[in-house]
C-alpha cells in the first residue's frame, strides 16, 4: 500500500491521477440525471473506467478513483456517506491491479482465453464487493439507508460495467499504454512488491473480510438474523447498531488485507 | 521589506560576463526502443540576447532539441543522452527540470495543456507557489508579468475562458513570472488562429527587445525572417546555422528538409534575381531594379465600403440552380448563447473546391455543421439534392456528404488501420466483399496502402489525419467537408494532404475546406466565401477575392505575401511560379 | 460546460472564509444527523432552505425538485420495508406499515433529503479552490487539493470532446441506441477509447509543463490564494456551534427520537 503515498513524488503519476478522475466524472456527471433507482445509484457505465485505469496507473487510478467519484457527487450533491463513498472508490480502484499482480502471473489484462476472463472477472468482483460493502455499511453506520439495498444494487451496477465495457475498452488500449510506457510498473519502478506469501495472505483476509462483511451486512439489514448475544437496543431496527458490533470487524479484516498486499 | 534574494534562491542575478546563454555540445538523444537517435552529435550556441529559430521537418528533432535545454530529456523521458548543455556558462548534468526552470522559460504548443489554474493571476503565480516565494513578492512579480503579455486586467478571468492566443500568451506570463533570462518556445503558434499567432509573434518580438534570449521552433519560415540565427534540423542532425539570409535562400535545401521556403525568396529566386527579401518593399524594390517597366498599380478608385457593399450583393446572388446543397437565410444559436449564424447563405454544385474563410466565431463551422445535420437551424432552410435537411438524419446524407473533423484524434479507435476505414461501410452493412474493394481502393488514394495492419495510433499526426479522410471517403461521399485539415501539419505534410484533396477534387468530389492558411487557399481553391458575424460576405472566385484590395483589408485575412507583392503591380498572382511568368511575359 | 453547482453571488454565505463554510457544512450533517423524528428535522430543513434562499441558490435547489422527491419518496418505502417496528395499521405486504415504520421512513426520507439540500447550498455558494484551501486547512496534502482542483479542470474538456467523438461516429453510420441494456453499454466503446487516447497525449505534455514551471520542487509550496477571517466568520462559527449543540440537545433529551409505541 505504500505506492498510494509514494505515487505523490511522481508528476506524471499526479497528472495520471487527476486524469483518471476527470475521466471517471466525465462519463458519470452526464448519467447523473438518468439514476436506475432514483436516488440510491445510477447505472453507471462510468463505473468501468477506475477499472480499466487501475490495471494501467496502479495507485493513481486508485486516487483518481476516489477523486472521480467525489467530482460525480459535487454535481449530484453530497451526502455523510460520500465520505464512505472516497474510499470505497479509492478501493474499487486499488484491489483491480493489486489482485492482478498476485493471480496473473504477468500477463496483462487483455482477455485472451477463458481462464484469463476467469481470473479477470474474480478481481473486478473482490474490487465490486469491498467497494459495496462500504458504502452499504457506511449509509448503515449512519442510519441513512439499509446495507443490503444499497451494496448490492452497487455490485451488480459495477460488475455490468466490469463485464460489458471494461474488457473492450483494455483490449483497446492497453497495448498501447504499454507501448508508450505509460503504465504504473514503467513510471514507477522504485515499488518494491510484496513477498508472495505475505501478498496471498494479504488475498485470503480480504477475500474473507469482504465476503463476511457482505453476508452478515445483507441478514442483519434485512432482519433476518438478529444476533442473540447483542443486547436487544443494539439489535433493533434500524440495525445502525447491529451493524456497527458485527460488520465493522470484517471490514477491518478486508483492509488489514489490503495493507499486507 | 523582505529581502527578497533569501527567498527565491533559485533565481539567480544574470552574470553580464558570461556572454553564452546555451552552449550544446556533441548532443545526442535516442527515445528508447527508438530504430534511430532522435538528435546525433548537435553543437551550437548562443550568446544572451541572441533569437535563434530552429526549423525542421516533424520527427528533424526539434522538441527533442528544447526538451534537452530544460533537462526534460533525460529527466522525464528516458533513453539514451550524451553530449552536454551549458546555461549561462554552467553545465546542467546532473540537474532536476525544477532546477533549471527558473534559468530557462518552456513554453509548448499545446496551450490547453499548460494551464492548470482558475483564474490567470493564479495561473501567473504557480511557478512561484512553487519556488517558494512569498506571496508580497509574488503580488510584485504578477503585475508586470500579466503587463508583458498584454494581459493586465485580465487577473480575475477563469483561464478556459480565454482566447488561444490569450491562453498561449497566459502560458508565456507564467513563465516570464520566474524571470528566466533564456525562454524556449516549441512551436507556440501552430495550434492557434491567424490573429493568435500575430498576437504571439508580437509579444516574442517584444521579448526580444526586452534582452531575453530566446529560442523559437517553427515550421514556417516566414515568422522567422526576424531571428539572429537559424538553425535547421534534419534527422536529428544540424544541416546548417546561420543568419537568416544565408538560410533562406537555400530553397532546395529548405524543401528538402520539409520546410516551407519563404514565398518572396521564392520568386526572386525564380526570377534569377535571387537573395533574401526583408520584406514586401524589399523584395518589390528588387524586382523593379530588374524588370524596370513593371507597372504599377492604380490606387483602389472605388471606396472601400461600396466595394464592399456591392460585392454582398453579389454574395447573396450566387445561388446556381441544380446545386447539391443549399443553404437559405439560415440562423442558428447555440442554447442560451449570441447567434452564431445570422441569415447565412450557400451553394454547392458538384465538382467545386470552396475554401471557407473567416475570423474565430464568424460561423464557419457551425455552417458546416448544420449542413452534415449535427445542429438544426434555428430558422431558414437547408436542402440536400432538393431534398429538406430537416426531414433526414445526420447519418442518413453521410454517405452523400462526409465531414472530416478538425482533430483527427476525435475518430479513430480500431486496433488496425484497415479496420478504422472499415467501421463506417460496416455500419451502413455493406457487403464484406464490397468494404474490402472499397478500403484498397482508398488506403491507396491517401498513400497508407502500406499500413494496413498498422495501428492508428501509431501513425504521424499527418498519416492519421490522411486516414480519418479515408473512413469518411470510403462512403464514397459527393461532397467532402474538411475543418482545419492542415493544422498541426509541417509544410510536407501539408503539401501531401492537400495533394490528396486536390486529387479527390479533380476524380469529380467537391470539396468544401474551411481554413486559416492563406497560401492554401491562394494555391488550391477555385472559390472563396468569406464569412463575418454569421453571414457570407464575398463569394466569389479566388483570383477575385485576392484582387478584391477593399474586401482582404476588411477581411482581416492577410493575402500570402507574394500575392500581396503581385497587387502591387497591378495583378493577382496566387503562386511564386505565376508571378514570375507574368513579369517574364509583360516586362521581360 | 458546467459541472459544479458554484453559483457567482456577493451574498453573506460567499463570502464566509472557506474553513468557515467547510465547517458549516460538517456541522450541518452533525444536526441533521441526531435528529430521527420529522417534526423535529422540519425547522432544521427549513432553516437550511431559508439560508439556501437568501444566498440566491434557489436556481440550483429547482434544479434539484425532482432530485429531492425521488430522494425522498424511495428512501420511505425502503424503509418501510426493513422498519418493522410498532403494530401494523394495515397490512400490505411486503411493506410494514405502522405508526412507527411510517414515522420513521418520512424521516429518514427527509433527512437525505435535508443532507443534499446542505450540500447543495454549500456548493452553490464555494468555488473549487476554496474547498481546496479550506481542506489544505484541515490538514489535506498540498498534491491531493491540486489533484482534485486539476481533475476539476479536465472534466469539461473531456465531456467537450466525448461529444465531438460522438457526433463524429454517428457521421459514419455508427448507431448509439442499437441494442438492449447489455449491448447499449459495449457501445459506447467506440467513444472511450479516442478520448482515453487524447487523455494520455495530454497527459504527457501536462506532466512536462508542470515540471517546467517549478513543480516537483516541494511538497508544500507556498500560497498565493489567501483568506483572511473576518467578524462575520466569528459569528458564523457562533450560530453553528449553537445549532450543533441544539441538535445534540434534542437527541439527548429524546426529543429528536421516534416514539416507537
Amino acid at each position: 500500500m505504500t505506492e498510494l503515498r509514494l505515487m505523490w513524488r511522481n508528476t506524471r503519476m499526479v497528472v495520471l491521477c487527476a486524469i483518471s478522475a476527470a475521466l471517471y466524472a466525465a462519463v458519470l456527471v452526464p448519467f447523473k440525471v438518468v439514476p436506475l433507482i432514483p436516488g440510491v445509484t445510477e447505472l453507471r457505465p462510468a463505473n468501468a473506467i477506475p477499472i480499466v485505469c487501475s490495471f494501467l496507473f496502479g495507485p493513481a487510478a486508485a486516487w483518481g478513483s476516489a477523486i472521480g467519484n467525489m467530482i460525480g457527487d459535487f454535481f449530484g450533491g453530497v451526502s455523510p456517506g460520500d465520505l464512505f463513498g472516497f474510499f470505497a472508490n479509492l478501493f474499487y480502484g486499488f484491489i483491480p491491479y493489486k489482485i492482478w499482480e498476485i493471480i496473473s502471473r504477468g500477463e496483462g489484462p487483455v482477455i485472451r482465453s477463458p481462464w484469463i476472463a476467469v481470473k479477470y472477472f474474480a478481481a473486478c468482483l473482490a474490487a465490486s464487493v469491498l467497494c459495496a460493502d462500504f458504502v452499504g455499511w457506511g449509509d448503515n453506520l449512519l442510519a441513512l439507508r439499509p446495507f443490503s439495498l444499497l451494496g448490492n444494487v452497487i455490485i451488480f451496477n459495477n460488475m455490468a460495467s466490469a463485464m460489458l465495457l471494461s474488457p473492450f475498452i483494455l483490449a483497446a488500449v492497453y497495448p498501447r499504454v504499454r507501448r508508450g510506457r505509460m503504465l504504473y510498473e514503467e513510471l514507477m519502478p522504485e515499488i518494491k512488491p510484496a513477498p508472495m506469501p505475505r501478498k496471498t495472505l494479504g488475498l485470503a483476509l480480504l477475500v474473507a473480510g469482504e465476503v463476511g462483511a457482505w453476508i452478515t451486512g445483507n441478514l442483519l439489514s434485512t432482519g433476518y438474523w438478529t444476533p442473540g448475544f447483542l443486547p436487544a437496543w443494539m439489535a433493533a431496527a434500524p440495525y445502525d447498531k447491529s451493524v456497527a458490533m458485527i460488520v465493522s470487524p470484517f471490514m477491518l479484516l478486508a483492509v488489514v488485507g489490503l495493507c499486507l498486499m | 521589506m523582505p529581502d527578497v534574494k533569501a527567498q527565491t534562491p533559485d533565481i539567480e542575478p544574470v552574470d553580464t560576463a558570461v556572454e553564452e546563454a546555451i552552449a550544446v555540445e556533441g548532443l545526442s538523444f535516442a527515445y528508447r526502443d527508438a530504430a534511430r537517435a532522435a538528435l546525433s552529435e548537435v553543437s551550437f550556441a548562443q550568446s544572451a540576447g541572441e533569437m535563434i529559430g530552429v526549423m525542421g521537418a516533424s520527427g528533424a528533432g526539434k522538441s527533442t532539441l528544447a526538451k534537452c535545454l530544460n533537462r526534460i530529456i533525460p529527466e522525464l523521458e528516458g533513453g539514451e543522452f550524451r553530449g552536454i548543455v551549458r546555461i549561462s556558462g554552467r553545465p546542467t548534468a546532473g540537474a532536476r527540470v525544477y532546477e533549471i526552470a527558473p534559468k530557462v522559460g518552456m513554453v509548448f504548443q499545446d496551450f490547453e495543456s499548460q494551464l492548470f489554474s482558475t483564474s490567470v493571476a493564479h495561473e501567473v503565480a504557480f511557478a512561484l507557489e512553487q519556488i517558494g516565494m512569498s506571496r508580497e513578492e509574488m503580488l510584485r512579480r504578477i503585475g508586470p508579468a500579466l503587463e508583458a503579455v498584454g494581459l493586465a486586467g485580465f487577473e480575475e478571468r477563469d483561464p478556459t475562458s480565454l482566447s488561444g492566443g490569450q491562453k498561449q500568451r497566459l502560458a508565456i506570463a507564467a513563465v516570464l513570472a520566474l524571470r528566466p533570462r533564456i525562454i524556449v518556445l516549441d512551436e507556440p503558434t501552430t495550434d492557434l488562429d491567424p490573429e493568435g499567432r500575430a498576437e504571439v509573434f508580437a509579444l516574442i518580438r517584444k521579448l526580444r527587445e526586452q534582452g531575453l534570449s530566446l529560442v523559437v521552433i517553427e515550421h514556417e519560415a516566414e515568422e522567422l525572417r526576424r531571428c539572429d540565427r537559424l538553425v535547421l534540423l534534419s534527422e536529428g542532425s544540424i544541416i546548417a546555422d546561420g543568419p537568416p539570409p544565408s538560410i533562406m535562400t537555400r530553397m532546395e535545401m529548405l524543401e528538402n528538409s520539409g520546410v516551407h521556403p519563404p514565398g518572396l525568396n521564392s520568386l526572386l529566386h525564380l526570377l534569377g534575381i535571387g537573395g533574401h527579401a526583408r520584406s514586401i518593399e524589399h523584395a518589390e524594390a528588387e524586382i523593379r531594379k530588374r524588370f524596370p517597366g513593371v507597372p504599377s498599380a492604380p490606387p483602389a478608385e472605388t471606396p472601400a465600403n461600396e466595394a464592399v457593399r456591392a460585392s454582398r450583393g453579389k454574395a447573396a446572388a450566387n445561388q446556381p440552380p441544380g446545386a447539391l446543397i443549399r443553404v437559405e437565410n439560415v440562423s442558428f444559436s447555440y442554447p442560451g448563447g449570441p447567434r452564431v449564424l445570422d441569415g447565412a447563405d450557400l451553394a454547392i454544385s458538384a465538382g467545386e473546391f470552396v475554401a471557407i474563410i473567416g475570423q474565430n466565431g464568424s460561423g464557419k463551422t457551425t455552417l458546416a455543421k448544420l449542413v452534415i445535420g449535427l445542429l438544426k437551424p434555428d430558422s431558414g432552410r437547408i436542402t440536400i439534392d432538393g431534398r429538406d435537411r430537416s426531414t433526414l438524419h445526420a447519418a442518413a446524407t453521410a454517405r452523400e456528404i462526409g465531414y472530416v473533423f478538425q482533430n483527427p484524434d476525435h475518430q479513430i479507435f480500431a486496433a488496425t488501420v484497415e479496420d478504422e476505414v472499415a467501421f463506417g461501410p460496416r455500419n451502413f452493412g455493406l457487403d464484406p466483399q464490397e468494404i474490402e474493394r472499397r478500403c484498397a481502393e482508398v488506403l491507396h488514394a491517401v498513400g497508407l496502402e502500406n499500413e494496413r495492419k498498422s495501428d492508428p495510433f501509431l501513425l504521424s499526426k499527418g498519416q492519421r489525419q490522411r486516414l480519418a479522410v479515408a473512413s469518411v471517403l470510403v462512403l464514397r461521399p459527393k461532397v467532402l467537408i474538411l475543418d482545419e485539415p492542415t493544422t498541426g501539419l509541417d509544410y510536407r505534410e501539408q503539401r501531401r494532404m492537400m495533394k490528396l484533396v486536390a486529387e479527390l477534387n479533380e476524380s469529380g468530389v467537391a470539396i468544401v475546406m474551411i481554413t486559416h492558411t492563406p497560401w492554401l487557399v491562394a494555391e488550391y481553391a477555385r472559390r472563396v466565401v468569406l464569412m463575418h458575424a454569421g453571414r457570407k460576405i464575398f463569394d466569389d472566385g479566388v483570383r477575385e477575392f485576392f484582387g478584391h484590395d477593399a474586401m482582404l483589408a476588411e477581411s482581416s485575412f492577410r493575402a500570402p505575401e507574394v500575392t500581396a507583392l503581385s497587387r502591387r503591380f497591378g495583378t493577382v498572382a496566387l503562386t511564386a511560379e505565376e508571378m514570375a511568368a507574368w513579369l517574364r511575359e509583360h516586362c521581360g | 460546460m458546467k459541472t459544479t453547482l458554484y453559483i457567482e453571488r456577493d451574498s453573506f454565505v460567499h463570502r464566509l472564509h472557506p474553513t468557515a463554510k467547510v465547517f458549516g457544512l460538517f456541522v450541518v450533517f452533525w444536526s441533521i444527523y441526531w435528529v430521527d423524528n420529522p417534526l423535529a428535522l422540519m425547522p432544521l430543513a427549513l432553516i437550511v432552505l431559508a439560508i439556501a434562499l437568501m444566498m440566491g441558490a434557489w436556481e440550483n435547489v429547482y434544479r434539484f425538485r425532482w432530485f429531492f422527491i425521488l430522494i425522498i419518496v424511495p428512501t420511505m418505502l425502503t424503509w418501510m420495508l426493513f422498519y418493522r417496528v410498532g403494530k401494523p395499521l394495515i397490512t400490505l405486504p411486503p411493506f410494514y406499515v405502522s405508526e412507527a415504520s411510517l414515522m420513521f421512513g418520512f424521516g429518514r426520507g427527509l433527512k437525505v433529503g435535508a443532507l443534499v439540500l446542505a450540500s447543495v447550498l454549500f456548493l452553490s455558494g464555494t468555488k473549487v479552490e476554496e474547498l481546496a484551501v479550506g481542506l489544505s486547512r484541515l490538514g489535506l496534502p498540498y498534491r491531493l487539493g491540486f489533484t482534485i482542483t486539476l481533475a476539476f479542470r479536465l472534466v469539461p474538456l473531456f465531456m467537450e470532446s466525448a461529444l465531438t467523438v460522438v457526433d463524429a461516429q454517428r457521421l459514419r453510420g455508427y448507431d448509439f441506441d442499437a441494442g438492449g441494456p447489455f449491448e447499449r453499454i459495449r457501445r459506447y466503446v467506440p467513444v472511450v477509447v479516442p478520448v482515453f487516447m487524447g487523455a494520455l497525449r495530454k497527459a504527457n505534455n501536462m506532466a512536462m509543463a508542470l515540471e517546467a514551471r517549478g513543480f516537483g520542487r516541494t511538497h508544500r509550496p507556498t500560497s498565493f490564494i489567501e483568506y483572511r477571517m473576518h467578524p462575520r466568520d466569528a459569528a458564523a462559527f457562533a450560530f453553528l456551534l449553537a445549532l450543533g449543540a441544539v441538535s445534540f440537545w434534542i437527541y439527548y433529551s429524546g426529543l429528536g427520537a421516534i416514539p416507537t409505541g
